[in-house]
């Protein structure tokens, strides 16, 4: 098998890679956009949000797969016997704390003189944090979410050990036990998939938040 | 029957500028700071008032307690008959009837004129879209600002933003505007253009508490002013009595080193 019939071998496994991190992004921005706003105006519950973000960027994605998939997969079979959405839904609690460190520091890189002057005008405090602070929060955000979002294009690579995927590394696995077993060219391929697909994605999202960002003067 | 419009009773309020470890130690080190020091005040429908005095006093403090932008540690704010300062009160809805305008402005920086003076009216007021469009755009006219609709805060100058500011306190109709030092973030050639605008709320009518050492405007515009010292008000009279004879060596003193300033600045110009 030469390099081109390789190659596209792996381009097949570029939709499941990209559903796999865009799925989980959005899980992370579900969780994380909340959590960093109760971690600043819900002091009292903060610590929940510190305990939820230590357990998750501490413990490796590739351990929470394997535990949830064939840990509980066998119990639970709906979901957790679901590769697809272990991969997404262990990834997205993973981005999920990133995130939320995120947008923390963008919530008070924004100031929360902006959430006063929202309340000031008769807007209760999740409906400030909703019209005033989210939309500014994203933008001031984007350098840090075009990062994270490149992280999970890489770490949806770990959805291998769980199998069944066929995403780019799924793929390039298969590749290599073909024999006479070529265990460079697939490798070397995937990598420069992954580079060709974060790349561009994280370079929008910095021109696109930085011309928001121009033209709030933040 | 009353037309009491918004009160202080025996206002409190203290802040803290180091990390507390314990009360006592605090105070006695000056890191708890007494802002606001059991201060009364009623403003009736029509008044307008003027709070002066050093920087430093609490006059912002005591504003933003009036406004339950700062809860009051004790002492009581009424609004109308409703007392703000009671567990369980609709903030939110108290607000919607004060409008505030802050010394840096704090514009929302990602909606332009418009979606800063329209927000109130959609999402506090409810109002249905074109009704809300109208307001907004009246209060934008009444300021003085119709060339900027479509600008984002960042474009504009400093007049025009505390102008839209304004715009976006008055738009909803409250029973009173609370003004913090509305002019003295601005360079002072765009003063005026705030002053005058504020000079129009004056002659409509609009209940207004101001912030400000503006003082040719303080003495045509203002029934009351109120020297604010040290966390507490010092004195309380007409204009008239504070540029001839104050009754206190501190308002004295104030006024001197003011109006100096104020001539100062004019032979500048």
């Amino acid at each position: 098998m030469d390099a081109w019939q390789q190659f596209i071998i792996l381009l097949e496994g570029v939709p499941l890679t990209l559903s796999i991190s865009i799925i989980s992004f959005i899980v992370g921005l579900a969780i994380g956009l909340p959590l960093a706003f109760i971690r600043i105006y819900e002091k009292d519950v903060g610590f929940v949000v510190d305990a939820y973000e230590k357990i998750f960027r501490g413990v490796p994605e590739i351990v929470l797969m394997l535990m949830i998939y064939f840990g509980l997969g066998p119990f639970f079979p709906i979901p957790f016997n679901n590769a697809f959405f272990v991969a997404a839904f262990v990834l997205g609690l993973r981005s999920g704390a990133n995130q939320s460190q995120i947008y923390r520091g963008a919530i008070h890189g924004v100031g929360n003189e902006q959430m006063i002057a929202g309340q000031s005008i008769g807007l209760p405090k999740w409906n400030a944090a909703w019209h005033i602070m989210i939309p500014q929060v994203i933008t001031y955000s984007t350098p840090g979410l075009g990062s994270e979002y490149a992280l999970l294009i890489k770490d949806s690579a770990y959805a291998a050990v769980i199998g069944g995927l066929h995403e780019i590394m799924t793929q390039a696995l298969q590749l290599k036990s073909i024999p006479p077993g070529d265990v460079i060219t697939p490798f070397v391929l995937g990598a420069i998939l992954y580079v060709a697909l974060t790349f561009p994605i994280a370079f929008w999202l910095d021109r696109w938040g930085n011309k928001r960002k121009k033209k709030m003067g933040l | 029957m009353t037309d009491l419009v918004i009160e202080a009773r025996n206002v409190y309020k203290t802040y803290r500028t180091k990390k507390p470890k314990n009360e006592e130690a605090c105070v006695e080190a000056k890191h708890l700071v007494e802002a606001v020091k059991n201060v009364s005040l009623q403003i009736r429908k029509g008044d307008i008032k003027l709070i002066f005095g050093p920087s430093g006093s609490g006059k912002s403090t005591f504003l933003r307690c009036m406004a339950m932008l700062d809860r009051p540690d004790k002492g009581d704010i009424y609004l109308g008959d409703e007392c703000l300062t009671k567990p369980g009160v609709d903030l939110n809805k108290a607000r919607a009837r004060i409008g505030f305008v802050f010394q840096h402005i704090y514009l929302f920086r990602h909606l332009t004129a418009l979606g800063n003076v329209e927000l109130a009216l959609r999402q506090v007021l409810k109002l249905p879209k074109e009704e809300a469009r109208k307001r907004a755009l009246d209060a934008l006219t009444e300021v003085k600002v119709t060339d900027c609709i479509n600008k984002y805060p960042s474009q504009m100058s400093g007049g025009q933003a505390q102008r839209v500011g304004i715009a976006r306190a008055i738009a909803r109709n409250p029973d009173i505007i609370l003004l913090d030092e509305p002019t003295s973030a601005l360079d002072p050639e765009l003063t005026g253009e705030v002053i005058d605008t504020l000079r129009d709320l004056a002659k409509e009518g609009t209940t207004m508490l101001i912030v400000s050492h503006e003082m040719p405007f303080a003495r045509e515009v203002a029934e009351e002013m109120i020297f604010y010292d040290e966390g507490t008000i010092v004195e309380t009279g007409p204009p008239s009595l504070f540029f001839n004879a104050p009754n206190t060596d501190r308002a004295k003193k104030f006024m001197t080193r003011i109006i100096n300033r104020t001539t100062r600045e004019e032979m500048n110009v």
